[in-house]
């Protein structure tokens, strides 16, 4: 074949890879709705199945999702764009093709790796036909060549891995977040109410029933407290101290904010039952007694009932003793 | 010489080989519904949804401005069954505090969801809605239900509760958005598939 036939025979095959490259590009960019729906499709990965595409897959997600993709095929939307709607909820997770970031990197690098090393292969065997030993004092430099493609391929693939392992220790710790809840203390009043009305059944509820009421108790939300120490002092499974506690809360709130007397002398002697020897239940009695009955007489026995017990704290010692001068010389509640 | 940077080229390529699949390796375990939503410090989807008795349409967006509370869930999944009476008492006690909870029934027939909630009871305070065409479902990336979404008044995902939540959880996460924190997101189990899916 002379010169000018190779020229010629170059140049038409070089003309019909051109218009091959032209119709296949045609083809591509032509794509009906239906094609371009599937092509999409088959990039994403059905986010509830293992390693199908939802255009594969037959469950439910993965066909809703199909769906919607053809939907917005047909408003005109880009495929990137589609992808990126998808990406926005479910993560990369969801990509057949990973982007050329965090996690996918190792898979993105995998090819680069092999290419330089096939190049660097190609080279050697190329410059080394026969024996190895043979060529050793001939080549040096195009062995070293080889050598030094091989460990950059390692290094870079060693950077991708490293880049894997480093992004995948950020996104744990990402994703680790929780709310504490190590105090009852840092809990609103909402929240107790919700778990207590969600463990309606649990018997170990009453503690946090009463530690809620008390919340209420003492800024005087007599309102919200109310059902709580009813609940408690009717609760069949509460303990001495706690039913006993409530009673008496009860008998304060009955005096105090319904002026009923009766009623806290009635609810405060339940308590008395249960806790006979109760400071707390004593003491309330006795202001119920002196400050609603206005009995100082039978007041001071039971501030008397209280000081006999030999193991009462210092400070309510003192505030039962002071109560007592004055009920003892018939002083009216003040 | 040369035949030693050959050599070590060789072992290089073994090792990182070796490296290479075990990292591999270890991915394939990996769970893609444990990975941080990207949802979270984004605006929520605005989604209009028929009510769970298809009476109305129900625009979410009209909940912008209070904390919200979506939850998915459908009969069949036990973690949503176990989580019910908190997500109720939850909603009934935030209810005064700005806070809406919607429940988004998740790849069920809206007759078998109502059906349900029948028998276990339903909170006043709670937008139950369906999710026919898993519009929502996949607005909000969910892998497997309850999955729990939580959105500031400002309109933006600041927290997710994969798994079975108890009214603890849901309350404390309240309380700190609340007090103007970033919950982010907690796992607290496992989540479920439909059966047949």
């Amino acid at each position: 074949m002379s010169m000018s036939d190779r020229v010629k025979n170059s140049v038409v095959g070089g003309v019909i890879a051109l218009l091959a490259v032209l119709v296949i590009g045609l083809v591509a960019t032509n794509q009906s709705p239906g094609d371009r729906v599937e092509q999409i499709g088959s990039r994403i990965k059905c986010p509830v199945c293992q390693g199908e595409s939802i255009a594969d897959s037959p469950a439910r997600m993965a066909m809703d999702m199909m769906a919607l993709v053809e939907e917005r095929v047909a408003a005109g939307a880009s495929d990137d764009v589609i992808v990126d709607e998808l990406l926005g909820s479910f993560t990369g997770a969801v990509l057949l093709d990973p982007t050329v970031s965090g996690s996918t990197l190792l898979l993105w690098l995998a090819p680069l790796v092999a290419l330089i090393v096939g190049v660097g292969v190609i080279i050697w065997w190329k410059r080394h036909p026969g024996e190895e030993s043979r060529n050793q004092a001939r080549a040096p430099t195009n062995r070293r060549l080889v050598g030094g493609l091989i460990v950059i391929g390692g290094l870079v693939l060693i950077v991708g891995v490293a880049t894997v392992l480093i992004q995948d220790g950020a996104e744990t710790a990402s994703g680790a977040a929780e709310v504490g809840v190590d105090n009852l203390d840092d809990v609103s009043n909402e929240t107790m109410e919700a778990v207590i009305a969600a463990n309606l059944d649990n018997p170990e509820i009453n503690g946090m029933r009463l530690a809620l009421a008390e919340r209420y108790f003492e800024t005087g939300d007599y309102r919200n407290a109310f059902p709580h120490f009813l609940s408690v002092a009717q609760s069949t499974i509460a303990t001495d101290e706690e039913a006993t506690i409530a009673l008496v809360r009860l008998g304060w709130m009955a005096y105090d904010g319904n002026g009923e007397v009766e009623t806290a002398t009635d609810l405060l002697d339940q308590a008395l039952e249960i806790s006979p020897r109760s400071p707390v239940a004593l003491y309330i009695k006795g202001q119920v007694l002196w400050c609603g009955a206005n009995n100082t007489d039978d007041a001071s026995t039971v501030f008397e009932e209280i000081l006999a017990q030999t193991d009462l704290a210092e400070d309510t010692r003192s505030r039962v003793e002071s109560d007592l001068a004055l009920t003892s010389t018939g002083a009216t509640c003040t | 010489m040369n035949g030693r940077v050959l050599k070590i080229g060789a072992l290089t390529i073994a090792a990182v080989a070796i490296v290479f699949s075990v990292v591999l390796a270890s991915r394939f375990g990996r769970d893609p519904a444990l990975v941080e939503s990207p949802l979270l410090g984004q605006s929520a989807p605005t989604l209009q949804l028929e009510l769970l008795d298809g009476s109305a349409t129900f625009d979410m967006a009209d909940l912008k401005g209070s904390i919200v509370v979506v939850n998915f869930f459908a009969s069949w999944c036990l973690e949503c069954r176990k989580e019910h009476a908190d997500l109720v008492a939850t909603s009934n006690a935030f209810a005064d505090r700005n806070v809406r909870f919607v429940q988004i029934a998740y790849q069920e027939d809206p007759a078998a969801t109502l059906g349900y909630l029948e028998d276990v009871g339903v909170s006043e305070a709670t937008t139950y809605l369906r999710d026919d065409r898993s519009r929502a479902a996949i607005a909000y990336g969910v892998f497997g239900i309850p999955e729990t979404f939580f959105i500031d008044e400002s309109g933006t995902v600041v927290g997710k509760i994969i798994g079975e939540a108890d009214a603890l959880i849901l309350g404390a996460t309240l309380d700190s958005i609340i007090a103007g924190e970033t919950p982010g997101q907690q796992t607290t189990g496992d989540t479920r598939q439909k059966p047949d899916a």
